[in-house]
């Protein structure tokens, strides 16, 4: 138990413990000049952050912040303060000086105003330093526990966690910011917000700033079923307006104070107030909240991991989780050849994928023998904690490596693994609890791998009864079931099933397996593995390493998650399904309709896998090809350029539309007598030098080409000289330009110019997001606002 | 203040209302069936998994201005009527860049060649809406400290190449930001390269 734990605890078994509420607004209203840093005005003007203290104690406030939210090196640098340590002492000695024991004093820690790694470039130690400046000043200030707030990237809120908790074992809290939509500005939810910190240590958690009490009601019942220790709400006065040139907020201290009984029947233990709140009103919520009892939380420990944005339980009638088994260099040439290199690209690339398979978590694994793997493995976390959402799962033989990657991970990992070898033991419990990871328990020993399930359990048994002394329970760790191969020992598959059946409804531990090892030496692998997954789900596996791009593999999980009552509504059943199905479904032609009436429609469905055959159909029931040309395709697209004019069709439907009058036009050309793009003409187009912005040039030249004419497309970034040089080549009837920048439009004007100066006569005409009609008739063009009126122009130019 | 803040990940949702409208979806006459919908979003997804959102920042302070001069530190000034009318009660500014990375535009590329335009614009609406959300989300992220301060950023920005700003501004954005970390280029045009890629600048007021 932290040191002043049991002050707290006390506090809530009676009513909701009270944090104070704004210091920065009252200090303004007490003489401090904006723009000025308010720590540095506070020492320099003590008595009045001293009586906002002693105001927030007389409220009726239990516990009162140091003003210390900026007095990190990074933020009194820009006033160039050069000593935090100092700052933080002398300014935890004020309110220690002030409160004189009528409340406690929380040693306040804001963030850096910096993005630490891998969000930003803040190195991950060089944060942990910094807030221990902090810390270590204000525990020569005296404070009696410690709030660290405001915090909007979780990575920064671990930091300075660490950093508390790596100096002393005062009782510290920890409370994020989060927007309206229910993340932090960093994406970060509050249930994964909550698995991460309360796992690595935090006495408290919550949230504070951002939003109103109503808003915060949401985020505690969102943390409540989960949370092992007190939640925290310090919301605004309400929300901000904007008056003049102030910022006001709109709840008053009786309104402010109504709300605390939502926060509290959320589950909220701890309450004090943000932006807008004053003395008065922590005093109304004080007076309010006397006689309400806070539910105290509601589990002990929690089976659950994080990444940065999600969360994933391990709860009952929760789906079986595939840990992607991609990101091992073992027998992956290309992975080793770019751990050796210390490159990740191919990593990021795996650990999309499999997400974008199904997996829930990702293994990540760089034993590559003569590399420097706990550098290699920092770097790897790091990339992967951007490039996935999927909470991670370390894997190494070693424990350095594991013990890099815990430090620096944004989430809750999972160590794989940590067995009943003595010295993996000894080194890796410790590494677990001090960052809060769950693990992987490995029933195993120094005398090898027990060959029969009982034998396990024994082993099992064991390793929790040490892994208890460190805090940890069932709910900290999955039992391996141990997968051996069938092709040497044919009753070891079994053997791994009655053990995870034993893990699971005999000793009450979730449980995983390693799934490829089964079939290994053994042809068509994926049966026998998906064979075992199922029986294996069957006995109530929770997570399997496995490789989620194989299809068979994933449609049996999910099979087997509707079959085990892990699907409730079979509702990831029927999303895998409809995504494997994919597009079969799309192009289906209207089958009551002439067939060249399925032309013309699918052309304006934009129909693209059906129209090809659709023309075949057609001029196999007699239709004349240049007929179907002009009479029925020609006209659908034009049909489709007016419901674009009209905003019925909006740009994809326009464009697909066109891919699929352009897949028409290909199938039939074959049958046309004489060359219709003749007939209609020679359109050459190109963006102008210097720019390199091309996609609506792009659509242009599909509308023409669509509209039957001949499109020569230069490019992009394409040179004056050249152009002309292709006008001359190609004789087009118009020249289309385009240009999205003010520094590359001037280059139109080159152009006409050099084609005039050559004795061009052909007609110009111009378009892009910053060019004008005003501007397209100073240079001597035409001016076209989009595709659909580029086709207009050019045909009225041609006409 | 004068310190480079950069932002490795900028995580943020893509803003679907502003990808529709930069498609040319209205509400109210736009009719879309629930096939072309799921594509839309699978192609919105994709564009997400594409997109890297960087992104930089600075805060400088105005040494002087005029009604058409604002002059910055290191004697690097920014000339422009427009900017000067909306940083007329600014003290500082705030430079932004964000950078949506050059995997979606190689995408778009790829797409463009294999005649799958209609894919292409929906990767370039996203990454152009997603990209405008990220200095957005940097305004937000500085919003925080500036309320703490009494400060709040001006209600609009300005970017090089509007109004009469000119797109050469970009050159001072790009050193002052060190885009360059990023992988991002400027041309001899004074156009960011990976395409989507943009630049702003915002005022940074004392509130009352």
């Amino acid at each position: 138990m932290a040191k002043g734990q049991r002050i707290f605890l006390d506090i809530m078994k009676k009513r909701p413990l009270i944090l104070d509420g704004a210091t920065g607004t009252e200090l303004q209203k007490r003489g401090m000049p904006a723009g000025v840093c308010p720590e540095l005005w506070c020492i320099e003007n003590p008595s009045v952050i001293a009586s906002v203290h002693s105001d927030y104690a007389r409220a009726g406030c239990d516990v009162v912040y140091t003003c210390t939210f900026g007095a990190n090196r990074f933020k009194l640098g820009q006033y160039g303060e050069p000593d935090a340590r100092s700052v933080n002492r002398r300014l935890a000695l004020i309110a220690r000086e002030a409160l004189r024991g009528k409340a406690l004093v929380a040693g306040d820690i804001g963030p850096t105003g910096h993005f630490i790694q891998p969000f930003g470039e803040v190195d991950f130690e060089e944060a942990v330093a910094a807030f221990k400046e902090q810390v270590l000043g204000l525990l020569e200030g005296g404070v009696d526990c410690f709030v660290i707030e405001t915090m909007m990237d979780i990575q920064e809120a671990r930091a300075a966690l660490i950093a508390v908790k790596e100096t002393c074992d005062l009782f510290t809290m920890v409370t994020m910011t989060f927007e309206r939509d229910g993340r932090t500005l960093n994406g970060t939810d509050p249930l994964t917000a909550l698995t991460t910190l309360q796992a690595l240590g935090a006495d408290a958690v919550g949230c504070n700033c951002s939003t109103g009490p109503d808003d915060m009601v949401r985020f505690i019942e969102a943390m409540k079923p989960y949370a092992k220790i007190p939640l925290i709400a310090k919301p605004n006065a309400g929300l901000p307006k904007t008056v003049g040139d102030t910022t006001v907020y709109d709840m008053d201290a009786a309104e402010f104070a109504s709300r605390a009984g939502a926060l509290i029947a959320a589950g909220a233990g701890i309450l004090g107030g943000c932006c807008g709140t004053t003395p008065g009103h922590l005093a109304a919520l004080r007076k309010t909240v006397a006689r309400k009892k806070p539910a105290p939380p509601l589990r002990k420990s929690l089976a659950a991991l994080s990444s940065a944005r999600k969360t994933l339980l391990f709860e009952p009638g929760r789906p079986l989780a595939v840990i992607g088994e991609s990101i091992n260099p073992t027998g992956r040439k290309a992975l080793q050849e770019e751990l050796r290199e210390g490159k990740t690209a191919l990593a990021r690339q795996m650990a999309r994928d499999q997400e974008m398979a199904g997996a829930a978590l990702l293994d990540v694994n760089v034993g590559v023998p003569g590399i420097d793997q706990e550098k290699a493995m920092q770097e790897i976390v790091l990339a992967l904690s951007i490039a996935t959402e999927l909470p991670l799962v370390i894997d190494s033989a070693k424990a350095e490596p594991i013990e890099r990657a815990l430090r620096v991970y944004p989430g809750r990992a999972l160590i794989n693994s940590i067995s009943g070898e003595r010295e993996k033991l000894r080194k890796l419990l410790p590494v677990a609890a001090k960052y809060g990871a769950m693990f992987i328990l490995l029933p195993l020993t120094d005398k090898g791998i027990p060959e029969t399930a009982e034998k396990r359990a024994v082993v099992v048994r064991a390793i929790e009864q040490e892994a208890r002394k460190h805090g940890f329970t069932r709910d900290d760790f999955l039992v391996d079931g141990i997968v051996m191969t069938a092709a040497s020992n044919p009753k070891a598959p079994q053997e791994t099933i009655r053990t995870v059946r034993w893990a699971t409804e005999t000793f009450g531990a979730r449980t995983v397996v390693g799934l490829s090892n089964v079939s290994f030496g053994m042809p068509e692998r994926k049966w026998i593995n998906t064979s075992f997954l199922a029986m294996a789900a069957a006995s109530g596996l929770t997570a399997a390493i496995a490789n989620p791009a194989s299809e068979e593999l994933m449609f049996v999980k999910n099979a087997s998650d509707v079959l085990g009552g892990r699907d409730r509504d079979a509702a990831a059943w029927i999303a895998h399904c409809a995504k494997a199905a994919g597009s079969a479904k799309k192009g289906a032609p209207i089958e009551t309709l002439p067939p060249e009436r399925k032309v013309r429609q699918a052309i304006l469905d934009g129909n693209r896998e059906a129209v090809a055959g659709l023309v075949g159909e057609t001029l196999k029931a007699g239709l004349d090809a240049a007929k179907l040309a002009q009479e029925i395709m020609i006209p659908a697209i034009v049909e489709v350029g007016e419901r674009f004019g009209r905003k019925e069709y909006f740009l994809p439907q326009l464009i697909a539309s066109g891919e699929t009058m352009k897949i028409g036009m290909e199938a039939l050309e074959p049958f046309l007598k004489g060359d219709l793009k003749a007939q209609r003409g020679t359109i050459l187009i190109a963006t102008v030098k210097g720019d390199i912005h091309d996609i609506g040039k792009n659509i242009v030249a599909l509308m023409l080409r669509n509209h039957g004419f001949q499109v020569v497309d230069l490019g992009k970034d394409v040179a004056a000289e050249r152009i002309v040089r292709e006008i001359d080549r190609h004789r087009p009837q118009v020249v289309g330009l385009s240009a999205l920048m003010t520094t590359t439009m001037t280059q139109m004007k080159e152009v006409i110019a050099l084609a005039r100066k050559q004795g061009e006569q052909c007609p110009f005409v111009v378009g892009g997001a910053v060019v004008t009609k005003a501007y397209a008739e100073s240079i001597g063009a035409e001016y076209a606002r989009d595709g659909v009126e580029a086709v207009q122009v050019i045909q009225r130019l041609i006409r | 203040m004068d310190r480079l803040i950069t932002f490795e990940r900028i995580t943020i949702e893509p803003p679907l209302e502003a990808i529709y409208r930069r498609l040319g979806f209205r509400k109210g006459l736009t009719k879309i069936k629930p096939d072309e919908t799921r594509a839309l979003g699978e192609g919105i997804e994709k564009a997400r998994s594409l997109i890297t959102l960087k992104g930089a920042a600075r805060r400088l302070p105005i040494l002087s201005k005029d009604s058409r001069l604002i002059r910055l530190p290191e004697s690097h000034c920014l000339e422009s009527t427009h900017l000067a009318k909306l940083l007329a009660d600014s003290q500082e500014v705030l430079l932004m860049g964000a950078t949506a990375g050059a995997a979606v535009i190689e995408a778009i590329r790829r797409d463009t060649a294999a005649d799958k335009l209609s894919q292409a614009v929906v990767l370039d609406a996203a990454a152009s809406e997603m990209v405008d959300a990220a200095l957005d989300w940097m305004e937000a992220f500085f919003a925080q400290d500036l309320r703490r301060e009494s400060r709040r950023l001006t209600k609009s920005r300005f970017s090089c190449g509007y109004g009469d700003l000119a797109l050469e501004n970009q050159k001072l954005f790009y050193d002052l930001l060190d885009l360059g970390r990023f992988g991002v280029e400027l041309t001899e045009r004074y156009i960011l390269a990976p395409e989507k890629s943009v630049t702003a600048v915002a005022g940074i007021e004392t509130t009352g």
